[in-house]
């Protein structure tokens, strides 16, 4: 199976290691990843300019389509992003006249029927679990997880369709594959904070805090996120001691799935968050 | 006096080196910002940086093609710097016998004479027909008058040759100097064996016979064959000198040759002296910009952050960064040039060069939308740190007055808002495209007021003490038509976009993509007032 691979703008330079173990989870499922020159998702651009919020979405699907194939992604942000573009596209008229007229500046056209996939809807959904059970040769023992299930996916559920949006649960079962135990966490569901890490720091670590004691107060060792913008908020704590005292530490699904399948790079990875070594 | 002139193009020279060194300096204070410390430079091994300087390794990664151009020039001014203009200090080193006339070295200096110029060309060609990128990005400085100045020297170069080569006084100088043949011993056969194989123009030539020529031959393996072969193997020269061959006459008698060599040295001397003021100056400034490289990422860190300042003149303005700028398409649709790498390094250096015709709030805010995707650093051929350089430019520009929408929303009380946001924006254009909620009745309407939506919202539980309306209040001053003051409350621009809200909502209002609207259209406002919220501020601060 061939799938266009968006790794989004954070994980070239800031989360080098979210690529690299999404690359080498992938090639072990024998799913080949074709790189585009795709463009920023319009995730950023939302809080500045609708239009070209969408279009820059829409113009990465339009890439695809040039070369007949789906996108998948590991960042929660860019895939809600992209099911945002689509819904607005196909629903205001205005909107999709103005990017059409804009794709068409760049010989691009797009027919609308590219499917944006994200890591974890693609393993459930397209893989399987009862698939990856099988291919599981290293279960992992004796850790808790939570699990961050990350808002720009899981809502609102009429136009990304990823799980169900109060009580989620492909996640959890996603990590428990792996042998691994998974505790219930209220704020499961719930914003990290990262959105205004930059426009309000304050207001962000504070949510941060919260959650990471929450998590330790549910039992957790570490907590599981598969989004890139998550993973970085939640990499703070390497450089916050207050936040440190709460003994949990963030770790990424590609890390805790490739090491269950005996991926050896994700067994000692060069980040903050190796783990399972 | 050209030894004199040499001196002369050599101080020019040496005063440009220092005239940049002190512009360096300058430059280096506005690139050491000491709160920048999202990234972190570093020394790197001096590997890289020579083998991009010598074979140039990064470009070959940017694009072949360029890569192949950029190469043949570049080996072959190389070649002609090193092996022929510098031959008196060079043979004895490289060659045990070394005369620019014999073979290889005539057919060499040719050949490299050739691809310099072809590489000139396809440069210039590249830039006056505006490929790819260029095509809607207007530059600067567009580099021209280093690649024509040796354009210049190399045509100069060609047409020397093609004139020593029909030279009868050069002939006449060389059989004095090198022989004894004179007239007896049959000069009139070596000149008309010249003439036959070599294109020497002769006034007046004999009758061509076969003993003759054999004589010529035999002569000519005598005396001249040592240091000179057949003038075919100079093959770009000997085709000019055919063309010019008729006008020898003309050209012999005035010693055309004597004055294109003039022509040619003294404009080698004018690249010599050209160099630090030029475009050029790359074949140093990248060396020295290729010594730092970042190394890591810092997220959070405390390292304090370095721009070489010879990586920022290093640009050469190539345009492959904004090739393949992730944030491209904002260009396109704002047609804010200051959103692409090229044209961002390029008004930094007007920046501290005090250039006027720049707006800093359009440059902080195509700065700002820089996603730190890595992109323009990755595929610099001229390995400059740009990712560095951005987050820089942004901490500076705050730290200026220039500051982000949010930023200077964030510092306005909503009753200030209401009183002196403009209410509505005056357009030239069409409006812009929106999601058209908050202006949809239908939309907000239904809402009950019944406090779901605050209830679930982590900037109402984490900021009561700064937020000032709720996600209902905010749809209820809809509802009262006060979408104005909604525009400027601190839910609006603090909302973490996680969609909790609309999601519960009973009513099924799709509230975060109300507030995201009312959030674009407060920026829109917001642009209008940053200038008087500048001078406001500069006002108290004397």
């Amino acid at each position: 199976m061939r799938l266009a691979y968006f790794p989004g703008c954070k994980i070239p330079f800031y989360m080098k290691d979210y690529g690299a173990s999404f690359e080498a989870l992938m090639l072990r499922l024998g799913i080949e990843l074709v790189k585009l020159p795709f463009h920023c998702c319009g995730y950023p651009a939302g809080n500045d300019d609708f239009l070209t919020s969408m279009y820059c979405a829409i113009k990465n699907l339009a890439v695809a389509q040039q070369h007949d194939l789906d996108i998948i992604t590991p960042c929660k942000c860019c895939f809600g992003q992209f099911k945002h573009a689509i819904h607005r596209y196909h629903q205001n008229l205005e909107l999709k006249d103005d990017i059409d007229h804009l794709l068409d500046s760049e010989n691009l056209s797009w027919a609308g029927k590219t499917k944006v996939k994200h890591l974890l809807s693609f393993l459930y959904h397209d893989v399987g679990v009862g698939e990856l059970k099988k291919e599981i040769t290293n279960p992992i023992e004796g850790k808790k997880l939570v699990v961050q299930y990350g808002c720009h996916a899981l809502r609102p559920f009429s136009i990304t369709r990823f799980d169900h949006p109060y009580t989620p649960k492909i996640f959890e079962e996603l990590v428990q594959v792996t042998g691994i135990q998974t505790v219930e966490w209220p704020k499961s569901t719930e914003c990290c904070g990262n959105p205004v890490a930059d426009t309000n720091r304050a207001l962000s670590l504070k949510i941060l805090k919260s959650k990471f004691k929450s998590a330790s107060e549910a039992g957790a060792d570490y907590i599981c996120s598969a989004c890139t913008h998550c993973q970085i908020q939640y990499e703070i704590p390497g450089y916050d001691s207050t936040i440190d005292t709460f003994g949990v530490r963030p770790v990424l699904y590609t890390h805790v799935l490739g090491a269950a399948l005996g991926i050896e790079s994700s067994l000692s990875t060069q980040g903050s968050t190796g783990l399972f070594g | 006096m050209f030894e004199a002139l040499l001196y002369v193009s050599i101080f020019i020279c040496l005063i440009g080196l220092v005239f940049q060194i002190w512009r360096f300096k300058r430059t280096s204070s506005f690139l050491k910002h000491p709160k920048a410390s999202r990234l972190r430079s570093e020394l790197m091994t001096i590997i890289p940086g020579f083998l991009n300087t010598l074979v140039q390794v990064r470009l070959f990664k940017a694009g072949k093609i360029r890569w192949l151009i950029h190469f043949g020039l570049f080996v072959g001014f190389l070649y002609l710097l090193l092996v022929h203009g510098l031959h008196d200090l060079t043979s004895d080193l490289f060659f045990d016998y070394y005369e620019p006339t014999i073979d290889p070295y005539q057919f060499l200096r040719n050949l490299n004479g050739v691809f310099v110029g072809l590489g000139c060309i396809a440069f210039l060609l590249r830039r006056r027909l505006k490929i790819r990128i260029n095509k809607d990005t207007p530059l600067k400085y567009k580099g021209y008058f280093s690649i024509i100045l040796i354009l210049l020297v190399i045509s100069s170069g060609f047409l020397l040759e093609a004139s020593k080569i029909i030279s009868e006084p050069v002939f006449m100088d060389m059989v004095e100097e090198y022989s004894d043949v004179d007239e007896e011993s049959g000069l009139a056969d070596l000149k008309l064996y010249w003439n036959h194989n070599f294109k020497v123009y002769f006034p007046q030539l004999p009758e061509v016979t076969s003993s003759s020529l054999e004589n010529g031959s035999f002569l000519n393996e005598e005396y001249c064959l040592s240091c000179h072969s057949d003038t075919k193997s100079a093959f770009l020269s000997f085709q000019a000198a055919k063309l010019i061959y008729y006008a020898g006459d003309f050209l012999n008698r005035h010693r055309a040759d004597s004055f294109l060599y003039a022509i040619h040295y003294i404009l080698c001397l004018c690249l010599l002296a050209c160099l630090p003021f030029s475009r050029l100056f790359h074949i140093i400034l990248i060396p020295v910009a290729g010594l730092v490289k970042k190394q890591d990422s810092v997220l959070h860190g405390q390292k304090k952050a370095v721009v070489s300042a010879a990586g920022l003149y290093a640009c050469t303005n190539c345009g492959y960064c904004s090739e393949v700028c992730s944030v491209y398409p904002h260009f396109q649709t704002t047609g804010n040039l200051f959103v692409l790498p090229h044209s961002k390094i390029e008004s930094v250096k007007g920046l501290i060069g005090g250039d006027a015709g720049i707006n800093p709030w359009l440059l902080q805010k195509g700065n700002e939308i820089c996603t730190g995707c890595y992109n323009c650093t990755d595929i610099c051929p001229s390995g400059i740190d740009l990712q560095t350089l951005w987050s820089v430019l942004g901490d500076t520009l705050c730290e200026e007055g220039y500051l982000s929408n949010s930023n200077v929303v964030n510092t306005i009380p909503l009753l200030e808002w209401a009183a002196k946001a403009p209410v509505s924006l005056k357009r030239k254009e069409k409006k812009p495209v929106s999601s058209g909620l908050a202006d949809q009745s239908d939309a907000f309407e239904a809402c009950v007021q019944c406090t779901i939506c605050t209830n679930v919202c982590p900037v109402v539980e984490y900021d009561s003490v700064k937020n000032d309306y709720t996600p209902q209040q905010v749809m209820n001053l809809l509802r009262l038509g006060q979408r104005h003051v909604a525009e400027g409350t601190r839910m609006v621009h603090t909302c973490l976009t996680c969609y909790s809200c609309q999601e519960v909502c009973p009513q099924k209002i799709p509230v975060t993509d109300i507030l995201l609207e009312l959030r674009n259209s407060g920026y829109k406002k917001v642009e209008t007032m940053k200038k008087d919220y500048l001078k406001g501020m500069r006002q108290i601060e004397t």
